[in-house]
């Protein structure tokens, strides 16, 4: 088996079961702690319709604080889109979804997903900068912090690498970036790569709780 | 009694520099072990763990926009005042002991253990430089109760007897007489007699059956004791069948700032219990902020199914009052600004009620900057004006306020909470600042007007 | 020993004209991407070549890679080429059958000895040395005494290349390629399923002109021909990069003539001449004609997946692994949750 099949097989297959295994451990783990009972009167329902509404609006920061994040929300917006982009609308990443969903959709011209991907990149940097520089981040971050960077940054540069070639094999870029996505679904579940599933309980959770008191969410 | 732990001894044959930290001040209470202090502060922080801190506590990002949220930060650029931060060891207790990869952090050593130092250091992080504003909480991407988080933290501290000096007297207090400022039935009944007296109006104590039970703040009792004639005056007015009852009276709820769960049960089952008493429909809080969190949103937990009655800021209560014309004021021809009272408005949800009662008023009201949910705290809430150590942080802090208020250059400066109150007057004197907060509700209750039945 | 006439006295035979034998030395030098001042030597060397013996031995195989060479649409002198070499045994081509064949292959082999070119079609069963035989022999065996005496083995089409069809999965033969069975001598792939006749005579040519192997790869394979992808030659790549691609064989898409990523070609690895020289003299191939490419000339092609899988399409398990994950993370979780709450239990009991 060469380094290709490997990639595109076994590594994707066992990165898969892990990043399900992972996840739904995590989610459950937590999910089946004991539940706060609320006795109090409300003043909204509280219910899901509350928790989607918080899930949608937590992604905009309110006015007073814009200023003093405004720098650090960019970059990471930035980021997360050209992130998307390169992830959900490059045509050969659809095509790898159909696979397995079963169906596709329309994507960009490879162009702008190029120009996504070093977005990305330059803003994880930038990012990255901050996170070394800035003293409030300096002292909270730890190992998991970097360690997530590396791991998403990884994929993102080997794919942006494969066009680029360098005079390397194609199919040899080709079964490093697999790997290397591969890598990044094994450890998602498990740092605080997993927002991307438990963004929508504590938003949810704070939406239900504050929407239920009348209160600001 | 607490002792005084000051880490940094003098060394007088030391040469002198030009610049000396201060000494710090790790304050305990008890006389147990390091060890023992270590497992009641992890067994207590533990238990605070359901699914919804748990999913808190897994979600954090490390994203550092609390900091820019919280005024201690903001004021000082201490990294060490960022809201998660001030919650770490309960974060990391988690992932240690309830998390679902407990097993192998444990295991692995992924997070170290909770260490004595950790805890000492950590008693200024969770009371000096925290009031459980929740700003943070509003800000935070993941949408993380951080304030939240602090309350519950401070039960592990609690038990741990590390807390500050000055709050746990209090809190002592409190629970001891009933009051944290040592305020009897009987010294109730004695400043009620003379609130009646000097303000002519009636004031009805201990009555048998009653629809609305009126509580007040020791705070108020004791420093702005027209708080009482005024509440008086309006629940007059407006026509309620309402008391204050001996049994029953104290709002404040010190066991909830200093972490103490049973203590603050106690507090809030004594209110509950009076009303229950007399049958009332509804409870009527005073202008206290963590008086209404503590009844209006965990009371009924404390209670441990839903109350009896209903509950109401006074604030919310004027509203109502004045906006079905059960009481009605006479306009006032000044400009006024509002400072929102974090656990009614933020945390409260009742940010409105008091813009009605200002409304009602017919006053040129000049929101400030943030005013409304979004407003910067007093710097006192949570205990911290009780703790001197806090002091010169506490003013540094107000200075945000400072601005907010000079910047509507309003005549006047109206809140609901007497603890604002009282933060705002101590750095009102200490800075020789010329605006004086004054109480809505006695604004309301001096202007009242009379009903044309 | 017989002599046999060189290349050029054949041509002249043949009245080939000097221009046109000329015309085709210069397109061999610019397929080779030598430069025109080899035209001359390429002319020399074919001219006087003694035509080398070359023995064509045929195993598992469709005959294909044989349909392909003599396809040449006019008597071209790549056809040509071939009374130019001494093509002493050969199944298909060949008038002899049965004793009479094996007899002219020994005669070749021994008269020749060391410096006849084996030329191997067809993959080499090993799981049971009776699954292909010719006159009682077996393929293995035919191949280990073949070129024991020859001066270089090349190795024509995917199956002697690299296993081909036979050596797809499940491979009930036990299929194996010329490559893993011959370690002492050169051993060139001339892959595709059939090759390029062009690709395949050019490779001769060299070996006639030098007597030298061209420069391979890493799969064997002459870089010349095998050293860029069809993707990267390919006159419908401004579509790919564009994001334009035909969705079905019939849709508009299709008809524009747009990238046939969608519907599974492997240009972007299959390393082949076909984007350049093509197929039948320079008329087309596969995708030109609306085909996607099936990466015929890559090792076990046939396994990739699905010729109209596209690329990028994982190659996974079956569902049910997956859902067994699933249930893993949840037996996981209850049991993660329940230490937590015990701990929980626990330590309120204690205080």
């Amino acid at each position: 088996m060469d380094l290709l099949e490997f990639a595109r097989g076994p590594a994707l297959q066992v990165a898969a079961y892990i990043l399900v295994a992972g996840t739904i451990w995590r989610l459950v783990g937590i999910i089946l702690l004991k539940e706060k009972p609320e006795f109090s009167e409300p003043r909204a329902r509280g219910g899901l319709g509350a928790a989607l509404k918080v899930i949608y609006t937590r992604s905009f920061t309110a006015d007073p604080f814009k200023p003093a994040t405004l720098y650090p929300k960019i970059l990471a917006y930035v980021m997360h889109i050209g992130l998307f982009m390169v992830v959900f609308l490059f045509v050969p990443h659809i095509m790898f979804f159909e696979g397995f969903l079963g169906f596709d959709w329309p994507g960009l011209p490879n162009s702008i997903i190029f120009f996504g991907g070093v977005a990305a990149i330059v803003s994880g940097f930038a990012l990255l900068v901050r996170r070394l520089t800035h003293p409030v981040l300096r002292l909270i971050s730890n190992f998991d912090d970097y360690f997530s960077w590396f791991i998403t940054m990884l994929p993102l540069a080997t794919g942006l690498l494969i066009p680029v070639r360098l005079g390397v094999r194609y199919e040899t870029l080709l079964a490093i970036h697999i790997i290397t996505v591969a890598a990044l679904l094994i450890w998602l579940p498990f740092g605080k790569l997993g927002h991307t599933f438990l963004v929508f309980v504590t938003r949810g959770t704070t939406g239900m709780v504050f929407e239920r008191r009348g209160a600001k969410t | 009694m607490t002792t005084v732990d000051g880490r940094h001894e003098i060394d007088r044959e030391a040469e002198r520099l030009a610049y000396k930290p201060p000494e710090v001040r790790h304050d305990k209470q008890g006389d147990m072990g390091s060890e023992e202090r270590i497992n009641k502060a992890m067994h207590h922080f533990v238990k605070n763990f359901n699914s919804q801190t748990a999913s808190y506590l897994d979600g954090c990002l490390h994203c550092g926009m609390c900091a820019d949220a919280c005024h201690f930060h903001v004021r000082t650029d201490d990294p060490r005042y960022t809201p998660i931060w001030k919650i770490e060891l309960f974060k990391r207790t988690y992932k240690r002991q309830v998390g679902p990869f407990a097993f192998f952090y444990r295991l692995f050593g992924l997070k170290r253990q909770v260490t004595i130092e950790d805890l000492e250091e950590w008693q200024h992080l969770l009371y000096d430089s925290c009031t459980v504003c929740g700003r943070c909480s509003l800000v935070c991407p993941m949408g993380i109760d951080i304030a939240g988080l602090v309350s519950m933290a401070r039960h592990g501290m609690f038990k741990a007897g590390l807390i500050p000096h000055e709050l746990h007297e209090v809190a002592k207090r409190a629970a001891e007489t009933g009051s944290p400022l040592g305020i009897t039935p009987d010294k109730f009944e004695d400043r009620l007699e003379w609130m009646a007296d000097e303000h002519d109006v009636e004031i009805p104590l201990n009555v048998e059956q009653a629809d609305v039970l009126a509580v007040m703040s020791s705070i108020e009792i004791q420093k702005y004791p027209e708080s009482m004639a005024a509440t008086a005056k309006i629940l007059n007015a407006a026509g309620e069948s309402w008391t204050f009852r001996t049994d029953g009276f104290e709002a404040t709820n010190f066991g909830m700032l200093s972490g103490n769960p049973e203590w603050q049960k106690e507090a809030t089952m004594k209110l509950i219990d009076a009303a229950i008493k007399i049958g009332a429909k509804l409870v009527v809080l005073p202008e206290c902020g963590h008086a209404y969190m503590a009844m209006r949103w965990m009371g009924a937990n404390m209670y441990g199914k839903p109350l009896p009655f209903k509950v109401m800021h006074i604030s919310e209560y004027m509203a109502d009052a004045l906006n079905t014309g059960k009481i009605k004021v006479k306009k006032l021809d000044k400009s006024l600004t509002y400072h929102d009272p974090c656990q009614v408005s933020r945390r409260g949800g009742a940010t409105q009620a008091a813009r009605d009662v200002i409304k009602h008023l017919g006053v040129d009201f000049r929101e400030m900057e943030f005013g409304g949910d979004y407003n910067w705290c007093c710097g006192g809430g949570g205990g911290v004006v009780t703790i001197t150590r806090a002091d010169p942080l506490r003013h540094r802090v107000f200075k945000l306020k400072m601005d907010q208020v000079e910047a509507t250059e309003a005549d006047e400066l109206v809140s609901s909470c007497a603890n604002c109150r009282q933060s705002f007057d101590d750095s009102q004197q200490h800075f020789g600042w010329d605006y004086t907060m004054g109480s809505l509700m006695e604004m309301v209750a001096e202007n009242l007007e009379e009903r044309k039945s | 020993m017989k002599r046999t006439p060189t290349v050029g006295e054949v041509l002249q035979a043949k009245g080939v004209s000097r221009r046109g034998f000329l015309k085709y030395c210069a397109t061999t030098a610019s397929i080779l991407a030598l430069p025109p001042s080899m035209i001359p030597r390429i002319a020399e060397a074919i001219e006087n070549a003694r035509r080398p013996s070359v023995i064509w031995l045929s195993f598992q195989e469709c005959t294909g890679c044989t349909e392909s060479l003599t396809r040449s649409a006019s008597p071209t002198v790549e056809g040509l080429i071939f009374d130019a070499i001494s093509l002493d045994y050969h199944h298909t081509l060949q008038a002899a059958a049965g004793d009479q064949a094996e007899a002219a292959r020994h005669a070749a082999m021994e008269e020749n000895d060391g410096g006849y070119l084996v030329l191997v079609d067809g993959s080499i069963p090993l799981g049971n040395p009776g699954f292909s035989t010719i006159a009682g022999i077996s393929n293995v065996d035919m191949l280990k005494e073949t070129v024991a005496g020859a001066a270089a083995v090349v190795s024509i089409g995917s199956c002697a290349a690299f296993g081909g069809i036979p050596g797809a999965d499940p491979n009930p033969t036990g299929a194996v390629s010329v490559g893993e069975l011959v370690t002492d001598k050169p051993v060139i792939n001339v892959p595709g399923c059939p090759p390029i006749p062009m690709v395949m005579t050019a490779v001769l040519t060299q070996f006639l002109t030098f007597g030298t192997l061209p420069e391979l790869d890493k799969l064997g394979r002459p870089l010349a021909f095998y050293g860029k992808t069809i993707h990267d030659r390919c006159y419908r790549r401004p579509f790919y990069e564009q994001g334009k691609f035909a969705e079905s064989f019939d849709d508009k898409g299709a008809k524009a003539g747009w990238c046939l990523f969608k519907l599974g070609c492997k240009g972007p690895m299959t390393y082949n001449a076909c984007a350049t020289t093509k197929w039948n003299s320079g008329t087309s191939f596969p995708i030109e004609s609306g085909h996607p490419c099936l990466g015929c000339s890559e090792p076990g092609f046939w396994d990739l997946g699905g010729f109209y899988e596209p690329l990028s399409t994982g190659n996974f398990d079956s569902g049910e692994k997956l859902a067994g994950a699933a249930v893993a993370g949840v037996a996981l979780g209850v049991a993660a949750a329940a230490a937590g709450r015990r701990r929980q239990a626990k330590f309120t009991k204690e205080g």
